[in-house]
């Protein structure tokens, strides 16, 4: 493994993200606000970070897959630890800790937050911290892709651990591809999100932070009350078209707009996921009408399916305190917050796909036991699922649960009650954001032990890098 | 200068501006804590010197009362005089500089103390023109020094509130030493980083082509094994193992 040519790579990723500082830090200096200097500091240690690597080594014409592999899981870290430079800087609430977990938080799209006062922060830290989440969203090495010289023969190497498996299989297309589709489909989305938001009545720069944010499916805001504070039926329309098809894998959503036949009307997946959507809205929304929640039918599922695209999404937005609905609504997004988007998106969790795969490779193994001879295949979209697939499928969910299971263990060790320690194990995973209890919509992580804010920004970093990509990091010496 | 010279010049120049830029931040960063610390010093030293004043003001106006009354002297009613005076100028200065509501209050009792004061030591004239069998020693006992302890005993509860108004800014000076240090330490990181990086590219791409070029040379000479380096060779060292190359291929053609 050559650590110059990684060094490189992660060094270019390093300068996207401190071209993100320089603009922050301009937004601050526009709004004459106390985020100028740490912004621009920041900007200025990390572009000496990222470039160094890029005097001394020289443009490498193939990197292998293990190269490409610890370039992604490197560049994730270290845009972690980078990107709490600003929130260190400018003090505030912002511990060393608690500025790691916001920004963990960020690049893995999760939207959990420490902050107790989000409108206290200076406008252009809080475009830094949407930033975070935008960048994450498309997946930092994605930005890396660009600039490498061997796209067309780099194959996957770079891509194939921030899209699952699932996604990769979907493309079908080389890496130059993927990398047009995720331009055109992401900066499309947040462009035309911004611009709807701002006609809806958002001032420009919420508008920009909420898009960049719904399109990442992140969940950053800027309001303490979150997109509750605008109090908008259309704000709400708009970003739940924004959230729901930014976790609908990006080649379907491309393959649409191109009018190819491989679209989202004809995919099984997204099908599921409107079904599931549609489902988890009347259902709740029936719920909390007749608990008495809210008093009209039209409130109720306003409220209701805005919080099940939120949470299903990832994002994590709040319009209304979920703390306060019934336990069939509270179980119902637990639930919708582990099954989260669909492969290829810029969604967590387990996936639609692996549900759905998960579902039929059950429905097969019972085939299977009722006739002992025939061949029961799995088909998904269409395409034959080789045996492979569902032993991984069944492996991720399996481990999925490990982890949700040690991290509530964790959690209620350290004082945490049940329902704030499964909620929030299940949200840092999945990288949706608010959970329950202690951790609700409405809530935030800044008074959780220390030790559980590390275990926390762990989970996000495992549950982003699709468990196993984290694993493997760890243990790449190993690797033949 | 050009090639690997070029690069390690660059390297040496973001470590120069590095340390330069940690200089200049540790610098900014430690004249504004010291700016500050000095803004809470001497808001204390403010306090205490104030309060010092009123408490010395007080001692000398019961020190004028008590020869006024007691000992008959008649020296001392200029003394008396200048003492209420003092305190309540030095009152007024306390009114005039403080913003803190609280303080506020309490100055404004102190003033009101003030002000019984010297109504009560002008009603001892008046007192003792009516009542003939009121002695000196029986007034400032009964009279006087209740309302002298009053004005004394706000003083020390303005002192106290003054140092208490103190512990934020101490906490908030707190802050802004971990706000002081933290730009420093992050930029101590990365010079650390740029300095680690830099040996690392230096040693491999220069120090370790030039052992190896040397290495297969001396192979060469010696043994007549072919000139192969294992090394990444870039810039002037590729050029330098490219010239060796062919200055062998140049020897063996002309033999």
């Amino acid at each position: 493994m050559r650590f110059s040519v990684i060094m490189r790579y992660v060094g270019t990723v390093m300068l996207i993200i401190a071209a993100f500082m320089a603009i922050s830090a301009f937004i601050s200096l526009m709004s004459h606000d106390s985020g100028f200097y740490p912004l621009l500091l920041s900007s200025l240690l990390t572009f000496v970070l990222g470039g160094f690597p890029l005097l001394f080594v020289p443009k490498a014409d193939n990197i292998t897959n293990k190269e490409g592999f610890t370039i992604v899981v490197g560049s994730w870290i270290l845009a972690c630890a980078v990107g709490m430079f600003p929130y260190l800087i400018w003090g505030g609430e912002f511990t060393l800790i608690n500025a790691w977990f916001e920004s963990v938080s960020g690049f893995t799209t999760t939207g959990a937050s420490i902050l107790k006062n989000i409108e206290m922060l200076p406008q252009g830290l809080l475009f830094w911290r949407s930033a975070t989440c935008w960048i994450g969203g498309a997946g930092v090495v994605m930005f890396a892709l660009l600039i490498l010289p061997s796209l067309g023969t780099n194959k996957m190497a770079l891509s194939s651990i921030e899209l699952s498996s699932l996604a990769k299989d979907n493309y079908r297309y080389r890496t130059q591809m993927v990398v047009r589709i995720l331009l055109v489909v992401y900066v499309g989305l947040t462009l035309i999100t911004t611009l709807s938001l701002k006609m809806a009545g958002m001032r420009w720069f919420d508008a920009i932070n909420h898009a960049m944010s719904a399109c990442a499916t992140g969940g950053f805001s800027t309001k303490n009350a979150s997109i509750g504070a605008f109090n908008s039926p259309l704000i709400e329309a708009i970003l739940i078209v924004a959230m729901f098809l930014s976790s609908i894998h990006f080649g379907l959503i491309y393959s649409t707009f191109a009018r190819k036949a491989n679209n989202i009307f004809r995919s099984e997946v997204v099908r599921t996921y409107v079904w599931i959507i549609l489902f988890a809205s009347v259902t709740i929304a029936i719920s909390l009408y007749f608990a008495g929640i809210y008093t009209d039918w039209l409130h109720s599922f306003r409220e209701s399916i805005f919080q099940v695209v939120s949470i299903i999404t990832t994002t994590g937005y709040a319009t209304a305190n979920t703390n306060t609905w019934t336990p069939f609504a509270i179980v119902t997004i637990i639930i919708l917050s582990i099954i989260c988007g669909c492969a290829g998106s810029t969604a967590g969790g387990v996936k639609v796909d692996r549900i759905l795969l998960y579902a039929k490779a059950l429905i097969a193994k019972l085939r299977t036991q009722q006739h002992p001879n025939a061949i029961v295949r799995v088909r998904l979209d269409g395409v034959i699922q080789e045996n492979r697939h569902l032993e991984a499928v069944t492996l991720f969910i399996t481990t999925y649960f490990v982890l949700i299971l040690m991290g509530t263990l964790t959690s209620t060790l350290f004082g945490m009650d049940l329902l704030s320690a499964f909620s929030s194990s299940v949200t840092f995973i999945g990288n949706v954001g608010p959970g329950f209890g202690e951790v609700g919509s409405y809530d935030n992580y800044a008074d959780i032990p220390i030790i559980l804010k590390i275990q926390g920004s762990i989970l996000m970093l495992m549950g982003r890098l699709e468990i196993f990509g984290f694993i493997q990091f760890i243990s790449i010496k190993a690797w033949r | 200068m050009k090639g690997i010279g070029k690069r390690v010049t660059i390297g040496f120049l973001s470590i120069v501006v590095l340390l330069l830029v940690s200089g200049v931040i540790s610098i900014v960063e430690l004249s504004n804590l010291s700016y500050d610390t000095k803004v809470i010093l001497d808001a204390g030293g403010e306090d205490i010197t104030m309060a010092k004043g009123l408490l010395q003001s007080s001692h000398d106006h019961s020190r004028a009362v008590l020869d006024l009354v007691i000992f008959e002297d008649s020296t001392s009613l200029a003394k008396r005089d200048k003492a209420i005076a003092d305190i309540a100028e030095q009152i007024h200065l306390l009114k005039g500089e403080e913003t803190n509501t609280t303080l506020r209050g309490c100055i404004d009792t102190l003033s009101d103390c003030a002000a019984k004061l010297e109504r009560v030591t002008k009603n001892y004239e008046l007192q003792k023109q009516k009542h003939a069998a009121l002695t000196g020693r029986v007034w400032y006992s009964k009279i006087y020094e209740p309302a002298y302890n009053d004005l004394t005993e706000q003083i020390k509860h303005y002192m106290k509130l003054s140092h208490g108004e103190l512990a934020p800014r101490a906490e908030q000076l707190s802050r802004n030493a971990y706000r002081a240090i933290t730009p420093v330490m992050i930029s101590l990181l990365v010079m650390i980083a740029v300095v680690l990086m830099l040996y690392y590219f230096v040693y491999i791409y220069s120090v370790k082509p030039i052992l190896k070029i040397n290495k297969a040379l001396s192979d060469y000479l010696t043994f007549k094994l072919p000139f192969t380096v294992k090394a990444q060779l870039i810039d002037q060292l590729k050029e330098l193992h490219d010239n060796i190359d062919a200055l062998i291929t140049s020897s063996k053609s002309n033999k």
